[in-house]
């Protein structure tokens, strides 16, 4: 049934690549792959390909070739191929032979072999080529002209019926080119003997390396594994008429090359399965040669033939390095991109951080004002103490000097307490600006603790004496150094007392005191406490309260104790309140004792 | 008229100003006593009748006001010139309402200050007269006995003989008796000076005892 429908349908061509050897063997498999890709590229994928390897060259013998017909023939009983593409002679005298048991009816085309070759094999008329001549004469031409003064020829060969073949026409085609040669063959040997020879072979030689599939001892090799061993040791340059040989040591030769091989099979078999009419063609040749091994030998690129397809070529460094450079330069790319990005993120940052900063100093100086507008009242009213007692001097000056016998070291005197009055007007107004002092930058300083404490408490003289508050402040002797900027903790504390001070408001609270602390709390860190004698806070609202916009005050906008807070982290120091012990609250800040410089 | 000097008390927390005040009111030719707080004040309550204060609003501890409160009753008869570097109408308004003589804004011209001391001064002499006069009543009201003292009481608020005698349970003759008596005793000829002396002592009028 299902053969029938395949028949019926349109269905796809089937194609048979026959290898001779097996799987390692460089040669047929280049030319194999070459001939599947082409075929698949051409149909589109529309073909049926098989491959078998006959393993001819271990399993020589007709049993293993009559096992090898049965098998495929039963394989391909009900899959008939439409054309067989045999590559190497072996194969193609073995599908020749099996051809009615394994693919009645198939196109038989082949590559591999010379024309010489296919006569001896007597193939029909119908059984189509892809003809390659190995000249060996070509490659010795190549030999003499790159070692024009070469005496010696040495020429090695195996011992398979392959080998043999191989020494028998290269005696034939070498005999006239290299007449004027003293010619040796190094034949019937084992590999290591043949390795060993050609060690010791003179300095003017040309050696050609034919295949060596079996040694004498019935070692068997892949030809280029073989070209290797000699190629190594060898005192003399090396060429060989296969291009699976470059690399392994061997200088080059002539060749019709694998690709245009199974190229050239794969044109045949399409051209069969689309059933046009086929005739034998032959596979273009070149002469190859490895760049490395005429460095090794001294020879010169420029005596190679023209066209010669050149391996190995020492390339330049980027010919050389093409994937690292390309690779590397592509990593440079993309690290340049990534640093680029990380770059502006940073610069982002940096904006976005001086821009924080920025509304900090904003909010701050928002904060300050709402203080400074709270506490100046008291303070200019402060203002009113020296101008009157100035003035109240000055009247007593002039009525003395009026008298008649005036008390002139009084008006002296009286002029001395003018001056300092004045000067503690002047000092008013000053603190006063500092409260209302905008900041477009930090203004670092370095500035004792204490200091900042004493200039709040005279600000906040005269309102909390206005309410009824005492304040005092407790503060070791020893300077308390921290790195800020003046204005900013001045606010924070004036913060802190403000909602001190609006703790105490409440009239029942008897006894009405707001005291600071100063502290060394340990090597590293000073602290300030401001405690009142209020009503504290409750416990669950401790954390909250610096939270923006918390308040629970009327007229609070909620942003004094957060942007105290701000404050106190940009100078790398932690707020917190808690209640104390006797009652009232108690806020404290840490600041980083600044390292005496 | 004072039979002493005139002694100004300055009440101020503030040194410097103190110090100013205290020549400028001398230049004035007065004497002058400084203190630095309430407390220090009523610490060291002046001897002397003749004067008046001069009182900070706002200081340290006990404030110009609740001051002002005590010495109304300790020393009734020094008239109280309040000076304050905050001067806001309620505290003016409460200040004179508590009965202080003056209330000046910091900083004072002499001119203000010295009319303000001559007032107060003034008010000083005329609280110490009236201050006399009632003492010498006092001291007549005090010879009266306790039966005479009920009379007098009784006949101010316009009581007849016959009406004082049925409160008192006694004899109308009796109580004409005392009448006379108590005529005689304070020196007065008419029931219309007794009701004046009555008044001047706080005996009668809303605040009555």
């Amino acid at each position: 049934m299902a053969v029938a429908r395949a028949e019926v349908v349109d269905r796809s061509p089937r194609a048979l690549i026959l290898y001779p050897y097996d799987e390692r063997l460089a040669a047929t498999a280049i030319a194999g792959e070459t001939a599947r890709k082409r075929l698949i590229e051409t149909t589109g994928g529309k073909i049926d390909l098989y491959s078998e390897f006959l393993d001819l060259s271990r399993f020589p013998e007709e049993a293993h070739i009559d096992r090898m017909a049965r098998y495929l023939s039963e394989k391909y009983s009900d899959h008939a191929p439409d054309v067989v593409m045999a590559l190497g002679d072996l194969a193609t005298s073995f599908i020749v032979r099996h051809r009615n048991e394994i693919a009645p009816g198939a196109k038989i085309v082949f590559a591999g072999f010379g024309r010489d070759s296919a006569a001896k094999l007597n193939l029909p008329a119908d059984v189509v080529g892809a003809f390659s001549e190995f000249q060996i004469a070509r490659t010795f031409e190549l030999a003499r002209a790159l070692q024009p003064d070469a005496k010696n020829l040495f020429i090695i060969g195996g011992s398979s019926a392959f080998d043999r073949e191989w020494l028998d026409s290269a005696r034939t085609d070498l005999a006239v080119p290299a007449k004027d040669f003293h010619v040796t063959y190094l034949e019937n040997l084992a590999i290591d003997e043949v390795v060993e020879r050609s060690s010791r072979i003179p300095e003017d030689s040309i050696v050609l390396y034919l295949t060596i599939f079996t040694d004498i001892t019935g070692r068997n090799f892949l030809p280029k594994d073989a070209a290797k061993l000699i190629a190594a040791k060898a005192s003399a340059p090396v060429y060989g008429p296969y291009d699976t040989y470059v690399g392994q040591g061997i200088v080059g030769g002539n060749t019709a090359t694998f690709e245009s091989m199974g190229y050239a099979i794969a044109g045949l078999a399409l051209d069969a399965v689309a059933g046009k009419s086929i005739k034998d063609i032959v596979v273009p040749e070149t002469f190859f040669a490895d760049a490395r091994q005429l460095k090794r030998w001294g020879i010169s690129e420029s005596a190679l033939p023209a066209g010669t397809v050149l391996s190995f070529k020492e390339p330049n460094v980027w010919e050389e390095y093409w994937p690292q450079i390309t690779g590397i330069l592509a990593l440079i790319a993309v690290q340049a991109t990534v640093i680029a990005g990380l770059l502006i993120e940073r610069r982002r940052r940096f904006a976005a951080e001086d821009e924080s900063r920025l509304r900090l100093l904003e909010l701050v100086h928002l904060n300050q004002s709402a203080t400074a507008g709270a506490l100046s009242a008291s303070i200019a009213h402060e203002l009113n103490q020296p101008l009157g007692a100035i003035l109240s001097n000055t009247e007593a000056a002039e009525a003395i000097l009026k008298s008649k016998t005036p008390d002139l070291n009084l008006v002296k005197q009286i002029l001395v307490d003018i001056r300092e009055d004045d000067q503690r007007a002047g000092d008013i107004i000053r603190r006063l600006r500092g409260l209302l002092k905008k900041r477009s930058e930090i203004e670092w300083q370095e500035f004792d603790l204490n200091d900042v404490v004493d200039s709040s408490m005279t600000i906040l003289h005269a309102e909390a004496q206005k309410r009824g508050i005492v304040v005092k402040a407790e503060s070791p002797t020893r300077r308390l150094p921290v790195r800020a900027d003046r204005v900013h903790l001045q606010q924070v504390i004036l913060n802190l007392a403000s909602n001190a001070m609006d703790a105490l408001a409440d009239p029942a609270t008897p006894d009405r005191k707001l005291t600071f602390q100063t502290s060394l709390t340990d090597d590293a860190n000073v602290e300030l406490s401001i405690a009142d004698t209020g009503r504290g806070i409750p416990n669950d609202r401790l954390d909250t309260i610096f939270t923006p916009f918390y308040t629970t005050k009327s007229t609070g906008t909620g942003l004094g104790l957060s942007i105290a807070r701000a404050i106190v982290e940009t100078y790398g120091g932690k707020i917190w309140a808690d209640n104390s012990a006797a009652g009232g609250a108690v806020f404290r800040f840490v600041l980083p004792l600044a390292k005496a410089a | 008229m004072s039979t002493m000097a005139a002694i100004v008390h300055i009440v101020d927390d503030d040194a410097s100003f103190q110090k100013a005040l205290r020549r400028l009111v001398e230049t004035y030719g007065l004497c002058v006593s400084c203190y630095e707080s309430g407390e220090d004040f009523l610490a060291r309550l002046p001897k002397s009748r003749t004067g008046c204060i001069l009182l900070d609003l706002e200081m340290p501890g006990l404030s110009g006001q609740e001051l002002q409160e005590r010495l109304v009753r300790t020393v009734p008869l020094l008239p109280i010139v309040f000076l304050t570097g905050r001067g806001t109408i309620a505290a003016s308004v409460q200040a004179i309402k508590g009965g202080a003589q003056d209330f000046l804004e910091k900083p004072v011209s002499s001119i203000t200050l010295r009319s303000a001391i001559d007032h107060a001064l003034s008010e000083n002499d005329r609280r110490r007269i009236v201050n006399q006069e009632n003492e010498a009543l006092q001291a007549r009201v005090a010879k009266l006995t306790r039966t005479q003292v009920q009379v007098f009481d009784l006949i101010v608020r316009g009581a007849r003989n016959r009406e004082v005698a049925l409160a008192l349970n006694k004899n109308e003759r009796t109580i004409k008796a005392h009448r006379q008596n108590i005529m005689a005793n304070l020196g007065v000829a008419s029931v219309a000076e007794m009701v004046s002396i009555a008044e001047k002592m706080g005996r009668i009028g809303k605040d009555a005892k």
